[in-house]
C-alpha cells in the first residue's frame, strides 16, 4: 500500500489534506483529514453569559461569521423563549444574505476561477487584466457592502444582539445599498454565464450523498424550520443529533460503510435538488459535471440572493422609524435548552445551547457544514477516481473535487478526524509501513 | 524596491479563524494594483502556488501557536522571511482561543472524546513567544486599511507610523455619545488601542477591546467604571479576558 498525500489543499478555507491509498500503483482508498488545531469552542463558551456568547462564538470562522452569530443568537433565544421583532429579524436576514454573496462570490470569483482559466490564483488573473475576476470582486465588495450596512462590520458583524439588533441603519445607508443593487440585477447574469456552463467543468462522475438542509431552501432559510434530508422528507430540528452527529462520529475514522441515510450532501448543490422537489428546478445537467455542480448552484443562489436582499431592502425603507429593535421581554429569563438551524453559505449550521436559570451557558453543541461533508467528499473522491493510476491525475483531480464542495475546515471545530501526530505535514514523515510519494507541495 | 522586481509574500496561519487573511482579500478593489507588487509565493487560501522560494521579502502570521507542529513551521518560516508581521488579536496575544479556563485535556475530552486527550496540543501561545516580530498589526478583526498601509511601508522600506492613544480619543474627535458614561454600557473604549476610527461606539456598540489593551492603561479605574455602570465582577473580567490580555493580572 502506498500513500499519495495532497497537502495543503490549497484555495479552500483552512487546513486539510487527502491521502490517497494506492494498492498495486491503483486508487484504493481515500481519507480527509481536517487538520485545524483544535479551538474547543464549545468548551471555551461553557460559563459565560448567554450575552457574551454569540461574541466569542462568531470567531469560529471569519468568512461565516454573520451566520454563526445569527445562528447562535437564534439558539439561545429559542432557549430562553425570546422572539425578535420582525423589524431586527429582516437586519439579520440582509446581514446572512450578504454574507452568502460575499462567500460564494469570494469561492467563485477567487478560488475556482483560476482553475477554469488555468492560473494559480486570482492575483495572477488580476495582474493579466481578467475583467470576469475584477468584476467578480466587485459584486464580493457588494457583499460586504451589504454585511457592514446591517452588520455594522464585515467580519465579526456587532450589530445583532440578544433580543434582536443594537441599532437600526440609517436610511442612506439603506438607499445606496439600493443603488448598487440595481447594477448587480443587471448584470448578473453575464457574470454567471462562464459557472453555468457544463463545458467549463471537467467531466465528473455522480453526485453522492443524501441532500441535507434546512427549510425549503429556495431562499435561505432564517432557522425555524426543520431538516430536510432528500427521500426522508421533514424532521423536527432537535432531530439533528441523531441525523447527524452519531453517524459522523462514528465514520470519523471509517472508510465508507454509508448508514441508512448518510452519507450526508449539504450546501448550494444540496439546496438546489431540495427545492427541486417542490417544483423548483435547477436546470443544470449535474450528472456530466458531478460535484462541481455545485459551484452552479452557488452561482445561481447569488441571483437568487440579490433578488431577496431586494425585496428586504424595500421593506426596510418603508418601515417606520419607531419599529421596535428588540424584544422587551430581557428581564428575568429563565433557562432552557434551545437548537437554531440555518443554511450557511456551506450549507446547513446547527448550533444548541443550554442556558441555566442564571443565564450562564451550561453545553454547546455546534455542528457546522463541512463536518457534514466530511464523508460524501472522500467518497466522491473514491468514486470518481477509483483505479486510477496516474499520480498527476490523480492529485489535480482531488484537489478540484474537494474544492468544488468549498469546504470550511476552520468551521468544523466539531466532529473532525484530527491528526494526533505532532507533524501536522507528510514532510519527513513516516507512520508505519506505508511509503509516502508524491508529496505534491509542502508549506515548510 | 526595485522597479518591476515583485515582493515576495508569504502568509501562514495557524490556530485562528482566518478573518486576517480574509481582510486581506476583502481590500477588493485594492487587490489589482498589489498584484502588479506582489508576488504569492505560499498562502494556501488564495493560491495553489506554494513555497519555491528560497527566501520571503515578508511574511505575514495569524493565528496563535497550539501544536508542535505549528511551532515547527513559524521557525521555518522566520528562517526564511526577511520580515515577518503578526496579524490579529490570536497572533498577538492568543486571542479568543486562550479563554479555555483551567485544564486543557478536560477541555479537549468534553469536545472530542477520549480521543481529544491524546492530542499533543497546549495552550495558545502568541507569535512571539517563538520568533522575533518585525510589526504587530492588532485587531479580531483588523482594519483594511493597517494591513494596506503595512503593506505600502514595507513596499518603501519602513513601518506606519502609530498613534497611542484609546479608542476613547476617537469618540472624542467624531463626538460620539458615550456610551459608558451616559449609557452604562460595558465599553473598553478608555483602555484599548486606537486605530478602528472607533467603529464599534461609533455606531452605538461598546467597544469590546478587539485591537488590545493601550500601553499604560489605567485597568483600575476601567474596573470601577464598568462597576458604576452596574457590570457584576465576573462579567468584568470576562469582558477585559475576551482577547487574550489581562488574564494573568
Amino acid at each position: 500500500m502506498t500513500r499519495l498525500i495532497v497537502d495543503p489543499l490549497t484555495r479552500v478555507e483552512g487546513h486539510g489534506r487527502v491521502e490517497l491509498l494506492l494498492k498495486d500503483g491503483r486508487l484504493e482508498d481515500v481519507r480527509v483529514r481536517l487538520l485545524e488545531s483544535p479551538r474547543l469552542f464549545e468548551a471555551l463558551v461553557v460559563g459565560h453569559r448567554y450575552d457574551e456568547v454569540p461574541d466569542l462564538i462568531c470567531r469560529i470562522c471569519a468568512i461565516c461569521s454573520a451566520v454563526h452569530k445569527v445562528t447562535s443568537l437564534q439558539a439561545l433565544e429559542n432557549a430562553m423563549c425570546v422572539i425578535v421583532p420582525p423589524l431586527a429579524a429582516m437586519l439579520r436576514e440582509l446581514l446572512v444574505l450578504g454574507g452568502h454573496i460575499q462567500s460564494h462570490a469570494l469561492h467563485l470569483f477567487c478560488l475556482i476561477l483560476p482553475d477554469l482559466q488555468g492560473t494559480p490564483d486570482v492575483v495572477a488573473l488580476l495582474r493579466q487584466g481578467d475583467p470576469l475576476a475584477k468584476a467578480g470582486l466587485e459584486l464580493k465588495a457588494f457583499g460586504n457592502h451589504i454585511q457592514q450596512v446591517a452588520g455594522g462590520r464585515v467580519i465579526h458583524p456587532i450589530n445583532p444582539v440578544f433580543g434582536g439588533v443594537a441599532y437600526r441603519p440609517a436610511a442612506d445607508a439603506l438607499g445606496s445599498l439600493a443603488e448598487e443593487l440595481s447594477r448587480w440585477q443587471r448584470d448578473w447574469p453575464e457574470l454567471a454565464a462562464s459557472f453555468l456552463q457544463a463545458g467549463n467543468y471537467p467531466h465528473a462522475g455522480p453526485v453522492l450523498g443524501s441532500a441535507v438542509a434546512t427549510g425549503l431552501s429556495n431562499i435561505f432559510s432564517l432557522g425555524g424550520g426543520g431538516l430536510w434530508v432528500e427521500g426522508e422528507g421533514e424532521l423536527p430540528a432537535a432531530s439533528y443529533a441523531k441525523l447527524l452527529m452519531e453517524q459522523a462520529r462514528a465514520d470519523s475514522y471509517a472508510k465508507d460503510a454509508a448508514g441508512a441515510s448518510g452519507p450526508f450532501l449539504t450546501g448550494a448543490l444540496a439546496r438546489a435538488r431540495l427545492s427541486a422537489q417542490e417544483g423548483l428546478a435547477f436546470g443544470f445537467p449535474e450528472d456530466d459535471t458531478g460535484i462541481h455542480a455545485n459551484n452552479a448552484a452557488q452561482i445561481r443562489e447569488i441571483g437568487r440572493a440579490l433578488q431577496r436582499v431586494a425585496q428586504l431592502l424595500d421593506t426596510l425603507l418603508a418601515t417606520d422609524n419607531d419599529e421596535p429593535l428588540q424584544s422587551d421581554r430581557k428581564q428575568s429569563l429563565g433557562g432552557g435548552s434551545g437548537t437554531a438551524l440555518m443554511e450557511a453559505p456551506r450549507g446547513l449550521l446547527v448550533h444548541h445551547y443550554v442556558v441555566d436559570e442564571w443565564g450562564t451557558v451550561v453545553a454547546a453543541d455546534i455542528v457546522t457544514p463541512t463536518a457534514i461533508n466530511q464523508r460524501v467528499m472522500a467518497a466522491q473522491v473514491l468514486a470518481d477516481l477509483a483505479g486510477e493510476e496516474d499520480p498527476a491525475r490523480l492529485q489535480d483531480v482531488t484537489a478540484r473535487i474537494i474544492r468544488a464542495y468549498d469546504p470550511c475546515i476552520s468551521c468544523a471545530v466539531h466532529l473532525v478526524s484530527i491528526d494526533r501526530s505532532p507533524g501536522e505535514h507528510a514532510e519527513g514523515r513516516s507512520d508505519g509501513p506505508e511509503g509516502v510519494i508524491g508529496i505534491k507541495s509542502s508549506v515548510f | 524596491m526595485k522597479p518591476g522586481v515583485l515582493l515576495k509574500l508569504a502568509w501562514l496561519r495557524f490556530t485562528s479563524c482566518s478573518g486576517c487573511q480574509l481582510m486581506l482579500v476583502n481590500c477588493e478593489s485594492s487587490l489589482a494594483p498589489l498584484a502588479n507588487l506582489v508576488e504569492i509565493d505560499t498562502f494556501p487560501l488564495v493560491s495553489s502556488a506554494c513555497g519555491n522560494s528560497e527566501i520571503f521579502d515578508f511574511a505575514l502570521v495569524e493565528g496563535a501557536l497550539t501544536t508542535p507542529g505549528e511551532i515547527v513551521r513559524l521557525l521555518a518560516l522566520r528562517r526564511k522571511s526577511r520580515l515577518l508581521v503578526a496579524v490579529g488579536a490570536c497572533a498577538l496575544t492568543g486571542g479568543v482561543n486562550a479563554l479555555v479556563n483551567g485544564d486543557r485535556s478536560r477541555a479537549l475530552a468534553a469536545v472530542y472524546g477520549d480521543q481529544g486527550t491524546q492530542w499533543d496540543t497546549f495552550a495558545p501561545q502568541p507569535v512571539d513567544h517563538f520568533v522575533k516580530v518585525d510589526w504587530r498589526i492588532p485587531g479580531c478583526p483588523p482594519e483594511r486599511h493597517e494591513l494596506l498601509q503595512s503593506f505600502a511601508s514595507i513596499l518603501h522600506g519602513g513601518w506606519p507610523g502609530r498613534q497611542v492613544m484609546a479608542v476613547c480619543m476617537e469618540c472624542r474627535s467624531n463626538e460620539n455619545r458615550c456610551l459608558l458614561l451616559e449609557d452604562q454600557a460595558p465599553c473598553l473604549g478608555p483602555v484599548t488601542s486606537a486605530g478602528c476610527n472607533a467603529a464599534c461606539p461609533g455606531q452605538g456598540v461598546p467597544c469590546e477591546g478587539c485591537r488590545g489593551m493601550m500601553p499604560e492603561a489605567n485597568v483600575a479605574e476601567m474596573c470601577a467604571l464598568l462597576m458604576a455602570a452596574g457590570l457584576p465582577e465576573q462579567a468584568i473580567r470576562h469582558r477585559l479576558e475576551r482577547f487574550g490580555e489581562a488574564r494573568n493580572d
